[in-house]
């Protein structure tokens, strides 16, 4: 009688219904994937026509969504998913991504606005940069661990910001930067479905790049180094080098999201990079589970789709008055801040692995259930 | 027997289509329906201009709600779709997206952020959508005139060489040394621009004092003020901006008249600047606040508003400015007749054309190659005595500084 | 114009002082890195506001609600958000702070809009003339105040019972519990100084200004302070505030307003590579 939760994974000959069942899942979890990409490509056709297989939709049943919020929240994705990485797998906490867009947004600047350079070159030179802000951001870390070095983050922002400022008033105007000509070759990034395509990619490539750099020999130093610091270093493991490497790592990556957010708006100004910008990749990372790159994905979905739908509710409340009234419609951008609030503080005290980790536990309870299940039909 | 992943995703996938054909409708792309008509409001109703723009927006909704409650337009009413930007350009992009294709409207009114207007320039002109009655004007969208954007508020040269003119009259001043306090943005630039010009015009010299838009203390700048010594000082801004300087001002025991920017003639404003100091406190307008004069305009607008409990905003300077807008864009979709849509909205405009306001402004005057709008602005302040908004003088008054 | 920005200087920093001094306590207490501390001054600010203008309260009954509602503010954010996540790494107490901002604020705007609001009291406005210097009557009793409850708040920890128990607590917690202190109400109490600390800090800036939600923003500088003096230290946080006063009213009057924000945390840089324990704090032993 094999009462063991992790059976099921087991070949076994004794059971060959659970190996029936091993090869069903493996078809099921091709045909997940199938439809997933179909999905994500039929999505920005949806939300431009208005319309799925010809029937138009409304707006409300489209949740309120526009192509041009999935762009930026794919964006924000860039920017949670190189947050994650360092934060939650590099164990380095730092609130200084807004600074790390707008270093991205200044190198595009520079590069593409004022020297002319073309759209992809912007790009390389805006991860670049950003490698090097991460060196030099990282530096105190090589003095100082844990809360002082959150807090040069926070300094770090400031005086980035500062610079930010400067420049944009000595270059450019009050009114902000501008942005133009987006384009990979003579292709032109003139439409969301064509940023779409490109920023999709983008993230895709993020994201499989990220999740492989943790599971090679570097990368899993790196989890070593974020559970247990002095162990690792005993092992061998170079820290500090390790440490400066993760932040160029990640700076690149948020440099260039930062790059892309500046063309995609065509415009920014010192105060599209805020404190409470970072502050909300914190959130993102959170809710989606620190350590857990998928969660970081649902994190920065959730950030979109919260306010989109909450502005639907809001919407059909017009007429009401009162509390209700007070509430959704003077108030509704309050209240996305709320429920986005409580939601980081409810997950921090009883699900500190966020979704994602809430998710892992659902699944292990469900293959729980389900092979001690096949284990006793199994044995009867 | 359990059944397999595959079957019950298609069983889903089946249900959700069916339920969307259940649900799916016809959608006009204009924002024009049977019954109704979707005009849009673009503002920043929760960030740091939030107090301005939210009750600029009460006010053009109230308009329309008296409208629709008087039957509505043609047989149509008009149902306003206010969205939020928080002042962020980001969110202006995202809105005028929704405004073309997601929840089409015939047009929309507002947008507060000179800095997301400069952004939407070039795709508003280029796109079909008219913008009828911004509340912040930006050279963006203003120069040249574009058949697609109608400016709707007091405008920034006009609200400077009245302020300039009235005080260098009335102060008789020789060549004047003025200050301009502003925030940070391309409005505030532009205000002291035109601050400059005129005040160089009588030949004297203007220098801009500049503070943070979400500013908590302004010690430095109230202490640069006192040391520049001016005849009097101009002040663009959100609310923070006049109190805290007129604040820190009579907190010095230092008292130099004040011209604000229109926006700020707002009853919190005075409140929180208490006699003292706002006793030195005058506002360049070119609409007048409700209940401060007996002209059918705003007799309407005081009643409507009282009938909605709106309270101490009724007084508001900026719901006025909303309701002004409101029989703007009333005005120009009542010209329409039965068959509206935008490209006639548009052409109906293109020549030039006037609305009355009933008193509550000088008559609005747009032609083909000005889509600047109100020129004529006069100055109030608060009489703390009587709590009243005090008038100095009638609008015909003051054309002479418009000229 | 000297003397003129050194005095405003010294009486912002003595409120800086004041927040920092609140920070410096939970943090000495309960090990907590307060983050929403900025958004305990604006609590503050909105308290006076209810009980001058919504209860329409004589002033010292006032003061007294603000404290008390001040405290138990501290105690409940305590219980409900700190406690849970005792033992935790410190990224997610941070985090909890940082989305208590979230809530506050978010709460805050809705209950009172996000107009900012006149707050009146009867603390002396005017001005005082000395020779070439205007000192505004409300920045000195602003100073005054901020001075006398860092005064007695040292005298607390120094010389009443109470005050000593909470510094043992602070500075080993396993002997406090062993020694039959209640750690849990030490912890409380410091919570409850700190918010009502705060509190006192935004009647006067609220006072001094106008009472919003933006305040946080001035509630802020009271960490870079807190660090720069010595985060664990009573007296470095007071010496934070003054420095942190001065330096910003200093660089806004002689470079330009939005400098001032880059010298502080320029400062605060200075201080995490060269000296991260604060110029009056310890040396910490580096824990594994």
């Amino acid at each position: 009688m094999i009462k063991n939760s992790n059976s099921a994974d087991h070949v076994s000959p004794i059971h060959s219904s659970v190996e029936g069942r091993d090869n069903m899942s493996h078809m099921a979890r091709n045909v997940r994937w199938a439809l997933a990409i179909v999905a994500l490509l039929y999505l920005p056709v949806v939300l431009t026509d208005r319309a799925i297989f010809g029937i138009p939709l409304s707006n409300a049943q489209l949740l309120n969504l526009s192509l041009t919020q999935i762009n930026l929240m794919l964006i924000a994705m860039m920017g949670a998913l190189s947050l994650n990485f360092l934060t939650g797998c590099a164990g380095l906490i730092s609130i200084g991504h807004a600074a790390l867009y707008a270093v991205g947004a200044m190198t595009a600047a520079t590069a593409g606005t004022l020297w002319g350079w073309p759209f992809t070159l912007v790009l390389l030179a805006a991860g670049v940069t950003g490698a090097s802000a991460g060196f030099l951001a990282g530096l105190p870390s090589l003095r100082v661990r844990g809360l002082y070095f959150v807090l040069s983050t926070m300094a770090l922002h400031y005086i980035v910001m500062y610079a930010f400022l400067e420049y944009q008033f000595k270059f450019f105007d009050v009114v902000g930067i501008p942005f133009k000509n987006a384009s990979l070759g003579s292709f032109e990034l003139s439409t969301p479905l064509r940023w779409y395509g490109f920023l999709l990619l983008l993230t895709v490539l993020v994201f499989w790049g990220l999740r492989n750099t943790l599971r090679s020999r570097e990368g899993q130093a790196l989890t070593a180094m974020r559970d247990h610091e002095l162990a690792a270093t005993s092992l061998g493991v170079n820290v500090r080098t390790l440490r400066l490497k993760a932040f160029m790592l990640s700076s690149a990556i948020a440099s260039v999201a930062g790059a892309l957010y500046a063309y995609y708006l065509t415009n920014v100004t010192s105060e599209s990079f805020g404190i409470g910008f970072a502050i909300e990749f914190i959130a993102m990372i959170i809710v989606g589970g620190m350590g857990s790159l998928g969660g970081s994905l649902v994190g920065a979905a959730l950030w979109l789709l919260l306010p989109s739908i909450i502005n639907l509710i809001a919407s059909q409340a017009n007429e009401t008055t009162g509390l209700v009234h007070l509430v959704l419609v003077d108030h509704k951008a309050q209240l996305v801040q709320l429920i986005f609030g409580l939601l980081v503080v409810v997950l921090l005290i009883f699900a500190p692995d966020g979704l994602a980790g809430l998710s892992k536990q659902w699944q292990k309870r469900k293959r729980n259930t389900d092979s001690s299940a096949s284990a006793h039909k199994g044995e009867a | 027997m359990k059944i397999p992943f595959t079957i019950k995703t298609t069983l889903l996938a089946l249900s959700g289509s069916v339920a969307l054909l259940a649900t799916a409708q016809e959608l006009p792309s204009d924002g024009v329906y049977k019954d109704h008509i979707d005009w849009g409001m673009l503002m920043d109703m929760s960030g740091p201009a939030s107090e301005a723009q939210s009750t600029y927006v009460k006010g053009f909704q109230d308009f329309m709600r008296m409208t629709n409650e008087a039957g509505g337009v043609n047989g149509r009413k008009i149902n306003v779709l206010a969205e939020d930007n928080r002042y962020n350009a980001a969110t202006d992009k995202i809105v005028y997206e929704k405004f073309v294709a997601q929840t089409p409207v015939l047009g929309f009114s507002g947008m507060g952020s000179s800095g997301g207007q400069s952004a939407l320039a070039p795709t508003i002109r280029s796109g079909k959508v008219p913008v009828l009655g911004t509340y912040t004007p930006t050279k963006a969208l203003l120069e040249p005139a574009s058949p697609l954007t109608y400016h709707g508020m007091c405008s920034y040269k006009a609200m400077a060489q009245t302020g300039v003119g009235y005080f260098v009259d009335t102060l008789k001043l020789k060549a004047p040394k003025v200050v301009t306090v502003a925030i940070e943005s391309a409005g505030g630039k532009e205000f002291h621009d035109y601050v400059a010009e005129s005040v160089a015009k009588v030949g004297g010299t203007a220098t801009a004092v500049t503070m943070k838009i979400s500013a908590v203390d302004v010690t430095p700048q109230v202490l640069e003020i006192m040391n520049l010594k001016p005849d009097f000082i101009t002040i663009y801004g959100v609310n923070n901006t006049a109190v805290l300087t007129m604040k820190g001002l009579a907190q010095y025991g230092v008292k130099i008249p004040a011209v604000a920017i229109t926006y700020l003639a707002q009853p919190q404003i005075y409140a929180a600047m208490g006699p003292q100091a706002g006793e030195n406190y005058y506002v360049s307008t070119c609409v007048s606040p409700g209940g401060s004069d007996n002209t059918p305009g705003n007799l309407e607008l005081t009643a409507f508003a009282e009938k909605v409990g709106r309270g101490a905003l009724k007084e508001d300077i900026n719901y006025a400015a909303g309701w002004m807008t409101g029989q703007l864009v009333l005005n120009r979709i009542a010209a329409l007749g039965k068959d509206v849509s935008r490209a006639r909205l548009v052409d109906s405009m293109a020549n030039g054309f006037s609305v009355d306001t009933k008193g509550l402004t000088a008559p609005i005057v747009y032609t083909k190659d000005d889509h600047s709008g109100l020129k004529v602005h006069k100055l109030i302040s608060f009489d703390y005595a009587t709590g009243k908004v005090k008038h100095h003088g009638e609008f015909r008054d003051y054309e002479k500084y418009v000229k | 114009m000297l003397g003129q920005v050194l005095f405003g200087g010294l009486a912002v920093g003595s409120i800086y002082g004041l927040v920092a001094l609140g920070f410096a306590v939970i943090f000495k207490g309960t090990e907590v890195f307060n983050f929403a501390q900025g958004m305990f001054v604006v609590c503050g600010a909105y308290l006076a506001v209810t009980a001058m203008s919504v209860l329409g309260l004589p002033f010292f009954a006032g003061a007294v609600f603000i404290v008390c509602a001040a405290a138990l503010l501290g105690v409940l954010i305590h219980a409900l958000l700190i406690q849970p996540l005792s033992g935790r790494p410190m990224l997610s107490v941070i985090m909890i702070t940082i989305a208590l901002c979230i809530v506050l604020r978010a709460l805050i705007e809705m209950i009172f809009g996000s107009a900012g609001r006149p707050l009146s009291t009867p603390l002396p406005s005017g001005v005082i003339t000395l020779g070439s210097l205007r000192i505004s009557k409300l920045h000195l009793t602003a100073m005054l105040v901020s001075w006398v409850c860092m005064g007695g708040f040292g005298a607390f920890f120094r010389f009443t019972p109470i005050g000593l128990l909470m510094r043992a607590t602070a500075d080993g917690h396993e002997a406090a519990v062993v020694s039959g202190i209640n750690v849990n109400l030490m912890n409380r109490l410091a919570w409850a100084i700190g918010s009502v600390l705060a509190a006192v800090g935004g009647l006067f800036l609220g006072q001094l200004q106008i009472v919003s939600t933006e305040l946080e923003s001035i509630g802020l500088l009271a960490l870079p302070a807190v660090v720069i003096g010595g985060m664990q230290s009573i007296p470095g946080a007071i010496v934070g505030g003054l420095l942190v006063g001065l330096v910003e009213q200093l660089a806004a009057s002689y470079v330009s307003p939005k400098s001032s924000d880059i010298f502080i945390y320029g400062l605060l840089l200075l201080i995490l590579m060269f000296r991260p324990w604060g110029l009056f704090g310890q040396r910490e032993l580096g824990r594994v």
